[in-house]
């Protein structure tokens, strides 16, 4: 008896009832295999069979969202490790901390892992936001797929911000206790906030920490939220966002036909003789063109997504290999840290805290900034530019966002690097030890001055525009056009009262018994 | 309704209106009826879920450090001087005046960071968002909307100093000239 060769055992292996039950076609070259490869694949499946070969540049998505899905599911399989050894309790959190670093083999490089991986999601999550508005991806049929984009940057932010406290070192238990003090002044629902109706024992801040203090009930509601509520729940935004994405034909890159690619090429031109050109050229696509040019998703897609996925597991590899997460000391309640700064992606919020009182920097103008985001689909009249990097056709809209987008960046660069003890302004290259007094000798506004300064800035800023560019602002009703001019006037005073307050000390512009602004 | 897609003919018609007899009483079909019971039924039962959820994330205990505690005898603090003895434990500064004694709670009106006294300057700073407070706990500098509140103080049965950190006192509200606030002390 002797035993078959291998490779006939594979060959058997292969034409098994139990092989072809797992794998249900075959893996030679063939048009039919490359869309099963697809299409036969629960996770691949996600993806269309074909898909235009204009939305394949890298150049045009930078993979932003593939790589945000990716960094989740790292931060999924390390979280799952780090929960073997670390325990929720006040008690013992930090010293589970110390162990993973110093006791549990590769621990230390599992969560650095972990935190760059979450620095890294954050980033990935903003960029592809960026990238999305600045294609027109957002226009119909995309309008509410934004909307749980939206809401998947605030778990993003909301995960890492849970998160933060559990190593329950100094800055973890300083960051929340200024965080979730922010909740004590919502207006209404908050104890210290503007018309409120609760008390300390009610109000918002112990719905979130489950007592009056960040303590151990705050430790386990953080936890149990960051290793079990939020993920769920992003994961069920993103199992939505996803299946939206595919419905919603996959990318918005549009195919041009040549006599289109044409035609905008005369259309983009700046130089009026372009222009007229265009005028005289049939804005009909020419129907003899060829369809666009399409192609199978296995491989050409599949292929960029796992060399992006590699260059990405690579880098951050590398960069946990090199850099550890920092831990302070354990966290102490009557030791506040000079200055104690919120984790990066909030230091926008923390630097707007020097400019107006907690419950319009950390409640209502957030509010504002995702409920704005989520509306923007449904304000932004113009339907231009679907699929395009494109300035001139999409002037104010472009605008406005990147003002936005820049703001928020440069109040983060201000808060990390530019604020020094006591929230007092360092320059990079000044040291800390250098004790500076705090000038300040703020004046305010007398309440009629102040109101009829708001009044002014509401009033003009719903008039101005309609009535100086009606061509672009007069052609939609009015309840649209006043709920953009009232998002935008409140993202424009936040730069506004920055000025009244760094070059005219201006603490408040109006006061009221009930608010300040 | 006049149009109906073809497919339509398929689905199951509405049921009739609800029709009043004779005597003025309002009779609906019993399918409508037995819907309505149950829409509400599912409705309310989630809404009474949903509720106790809610309610279950307000403990009706906490386990906190207690609230009061005894900061020894007045003749142990110098006047005119911040005693930063119970701030490390108890996160309280005790001032002694020439007329007496109070409390003053180390939580930052702002966000409640806990401040630093700083002798040399004669003021409390806040390091997270640099408010400032003078030596009687009344903000003048920064974000900080209020002054500090002054907490419960009182003369103990043995002659101890008894501060209770659960009763605060503002002084925007008024309450600092209650007896309670200050501990009127000459000795």
């Amino acid at each position: 008896m002797s035993l078959p060769r291998p490779s006939l055992m594979l060959t058997r292996l292969k034409v098994s009832a139990t092989w072809r039950s797992v794998f249900r076609h075959g893996y030679e070259d063939t048009r039919r295999n490359r869309l099963l490869q697809t299409s036969s694949n629960v996770f691949l499946h996600l993806h269309p069979t074909t898909t235009p070969a204009s939305g394949l540049r890298f150049s045009y998505t930078w993979g932003l969202g593939g790589l945000s899905l990716l960094l989740f599911v790292v931060l999924t399989l390390t979280g799952v490790l780090l929960m073997f050894y670390y325990v929720p309790d006040t008690r013992r959190a930090y010293d589970d901390m110390k162990d993973i670093e110093h006791v549990v083999p590769f621990g230390q490089f599992l969560r650095n892992l972990h935190r760059w991986a979450a620095h890294a999601m954050v980033i990935t999550v903003w960029l592809h936001m960026l990238r999305v508005f600045l294609t027109s991806s957002y226009k119909p049929p995309r309008e509410f797929n934004w909307g749980v984009g939206v809401l998947l940057l605030v778990l993003t932010l909301l995960l890492s911000f849970s998160g933060y406290l559990l190593p329950w070192d100094q800055i973890a238990f300083w960051a929340i206790t200024v965080g979730t003090n922010m909740a004590t002044a919502t207006p209404f629902l908050g104890a210290e906030g503007p018309f409120s109706v609760v008390t300390y024992d009610n109000d918002l801040r112990f719905l979130i920490l489950g007592s009056r203090f960040v303590g151990q009930s705050a430790l386990l509601r953080f936890y149990v939220l960051h290793c079990l509520a939020l993920p769920l729940a992003a994961a069920v935004f993103m199992a939505v966002h996803f299946w939206r994405v595919r419905k919603d034909k996959f990318s918005a890159k549009p195919t041009p036909a040549p006599s289109q690619v044409a035609a905008e090429a005369i259309a983009e031109a700046p130089a009026a003789a372009g222009r007229a050109a265009a005028g005289s050229a049939s804005p009909q696509p020419d129907r003899a063109a060829p369809p666009p040019r399409s192609v199978d998703v296995w491989p050409h897609l599949v292929a960029i997504e796992f060399l992006a996925m590699l260059v990405a597991l690579l880098a951050l590899q590398a960069w946990s290999l090199w850099v550890d997460a920092p831990l302070e000391e354990v966290a102490s309640p009557t030791n506040t840290p000079n200055p104690a700064k919120a984790p990066w992606y909030f230091m926008g919020l923390q630097e707007m805290l020097v400019y107006f009182d907690p419950w319009l920097a950390g409640v209502v103008l957030p509010g504002l900034i995702i409920a704005g985001l989520i509306l923007l689909p449904y304000l932004d009249p113009n339907p231009a530019g679907v699929g395009l990097y494109t300035l001139r056709r999409r002037r104010y809209a472009v605008s406005a966002f990147l003002l936005g987008f820049f703001l928020w960046v440069g109040l983060i660069l201000v808060g990390q690097f530019f604020r020094g003890p006591g929230w007092i302004w360092y320059w990079p290259w000044e040291s800390w030890e250098v004790h500076k007094p705090a000038y300040e000798k703020t004046w305010n506004f007398p309440w009629p001055l102040g109101l009829a300064a708001i009044a002014g800035y509401v009033a003009l800023g719903l008039y101005a525009p309609r009535r100086l560019r009606p061509e672009v602002f007069g052609t939609i009703g009015w309840g649209h056009y006043a709920t953009l001019m009232l998002l935008v006037l409140g993202m424009l005073a936040l730069p506004i009262k920055m000025v009244l307050r760094l070059a005219f000390d201006v603490h408040y512009v109006l006061i009221t018994p009930w608010f300040r602004i | 309704m006049a149009d109906e897609s073809p497919g339509s003919a398929r689905l199951p018609q509405p049921p009739a209106a609800a029709e009043s007899d004779a005597a003025g009483t309002i009779w609906m079909p019993r399918r409508d009826w037995l819907a309505r019971i149950t829409w509400w039924g599912f409705l309310g039962s989630l809404a009474a879920m949903s509720g106790a959820s809610f309610r279950l994330l307000y403990p009706r205990v906490t386990f906190d450090p207690p609230a009061t505690f005894k900061a020894g005898h007045p003749d142990e603090y110098a006047i005119g001087a911040v005693s930063e003895r119970w701030k490390k434990r108890h996160r309280v500064w005790i001032v002694r005046t020439a007329e007496g004694f109070f409390a003053l709670s180390a939580k930052c009106t702002h966000l409640g960071c806990t401040p630093n006294w700083i002798e040399t300057e004669g003021k409390f700073k806040c390091p997270c968002h640099g408010s400032g407070f003078d030596q009687s706990g009344v903000n003048f500098e920064g974000p900080a909307p209020r002054p500090l509140e002054r907490l419960r103080i009182a003369l103990a049965d043995d002659g101890q100093l008894l501060v209770d950190r659960s009763r605060g006192f503002r002084q925007e509200a008024g309450e600092w000239d209650r007896p309670e606030a200050f501990l009127r002390f000459a000795g």
